[in-house]
């Protein structure tokens, strides 16, 4: 029961981390009527987690080895490619957003770029939803007496209701401080978040053997941070993480800043024209 | 015209990593998971030689595959195999472990 506990809190606490985050910026650029696109794009990961893992079955020829994988990858990219729309969108936009939104035509604008937000929340919950799908709907396979079920499901619901209780309590506390050095920088810790599914992504086609490592790894850092501690967790959940990385996701991830910051400047350029 | 060059650029790219990791040859090693073990747990590779892992899992539930050490990680639904490429290892252990049963489990990945 505790094992089912700890495995499903720690996956929820990712996913509700990443959830808080995209809340947090929402705020900050005055749009906290908004917080409805997030919860959409949870809620149906949510269900799409269900039907995925349900469905595996039956698609099993799609998703034999390398196909879900790929999938994976593709999804991780497309959520890369919104985010970094989106915080440079915002970026350019911020002040019109925070001041003159009043205008119902520039509203429009603005919500047709939060469907980004849930798309963003969609992939965070469910990459770790599909894993916990998985991870507790083996427990009723697995069968047995009704205590040998009712036990570590229990316990993996317990895991799932600690951790959004606890997420909602983080992100809580942070009301009642002075969080302005945070809003400054929560759009680019987004952009770190957009580095980190990008290197994801790449990650899950060298697994399989589709694009090579180049090198790997090229480091190890687990003496400094490891996956396998709570904070090393998190950090490679919500930022990419790898202790070991290979080189050529490292390179996807740190090429990642210089062209984004290039797109930034050429965007800013293109307006001042 | 300029982001149709960028996207040039990163298709071919793309094709470019695409040819060379599936060139080149490598061993093939196959792993069983049953009763949430793997057997072999310990599996002795040749260093510096690409490794095809091929995991099959024969239980009943889900299983996945992860190893920080490694860096891998990859599901293994029930009674489905999958496979995992890993680079050319330097001479030591490797661990890795089911995550969704840690306590049973474990391996590791010996080169030599």
């Amino acid at each position: 029961m505790l094992g089912t506990f700890i495995i499903t809190w720690r996956e929820t606490i990712e996913a509700a981390l990443i959830v808080g985050i995209l809340l947090t910026y929402l705020n900050k650029i005055g749009q906290s009527k908004q917080f409805r696109f997030v919860y959409w794009g949870a809620l149906w990961a949510v269900i799409a987690s269900l039907i995925f893992a349900g469905m595996s079955d039956y698609l099993s020829v799609f998703f034999k080895d390398i196909g879900e994988d790929i999938f994976e990858a593709a999804i991780l990219f497309l959520a890369t490619g919104v985010l970094t729309h989106m915080v440079v969108w915002m970026h350019h936009n911020a002040r019109e957003i925070k001041g003159a939104l009043q205008h119902q035509a520039e509203l429009a604008i603005t919500k047709n770029r939060l469907w980004a937000l849930a798309t963003l929340a969609f992939v965070g919950v469910f990459r770790e939803g599909v894993e916990t799908v998985l991870f507790l709907w083996g427990f009723f396979l697995q069968g047995g007496g009704v205590t040998s079920v009712a036990l570590p499901v229990t316990g993996g619901l317990l895991g799932i209701g600690l951790g959004v209780l606890m997420t909602w309590l983080f992100f809580k506390g942070f009301g009642h401080l002075d969080l302005k050095p945070f809003f400054r920088v929560s759009g680019f810790i987004l952009l770190f978040m957009a580095a980190g599914m990008l290197s994801s992504g790449i990650g899950k086609l060298v697994t399989v053997g589709l694009v090579p490592p180049l090198m790997e790894p090229i480091w190890n850092t687990s003496w400094f941070l490891s996956e396998r501690s709570f904070l090393g967790s998190l950090v490679a959940g919500i930022f990419g993480y790898r202790s070991s990385p290979s080189l050529v996701q490292a390179l996807f991830y740190l090429l990642y800043f210089p062209i984004t910051l290039i797109w930034l400047r050429r965007q800013r350029h293109d307006l001042a024209q | 015209m300029k982001r149709n060059a960028a996207m040039h650029f990163c298709f071919v790219l793309g094709l470019g990593l695409l040819l060379i990791g599936t060139a080149a040859a490598e061993d093939e090693i196959r792993i069983v998971i049953k009763d949430h073990r793997f057997s072999p747990s310990e599996v002795r590779v040749k260093a510096h030689t690409k490794i095809k892992l091929l995991v099959s899992n024969e239980d009943q539930t889900a299983e996945e595959f992860e190893s920080f050490s490694l860096n891998r990680e990859k599901v293994v639904r029930a009674g489905q195999s999958i496979t995992i490429f890993l680079p050319p290892l330097k001479p030591g252990s490797y661990d890795f472990f089911g995550d969704f049963h840690p306590d049973t489990a474990k391996g590791m990945v010996i080169a030599e």
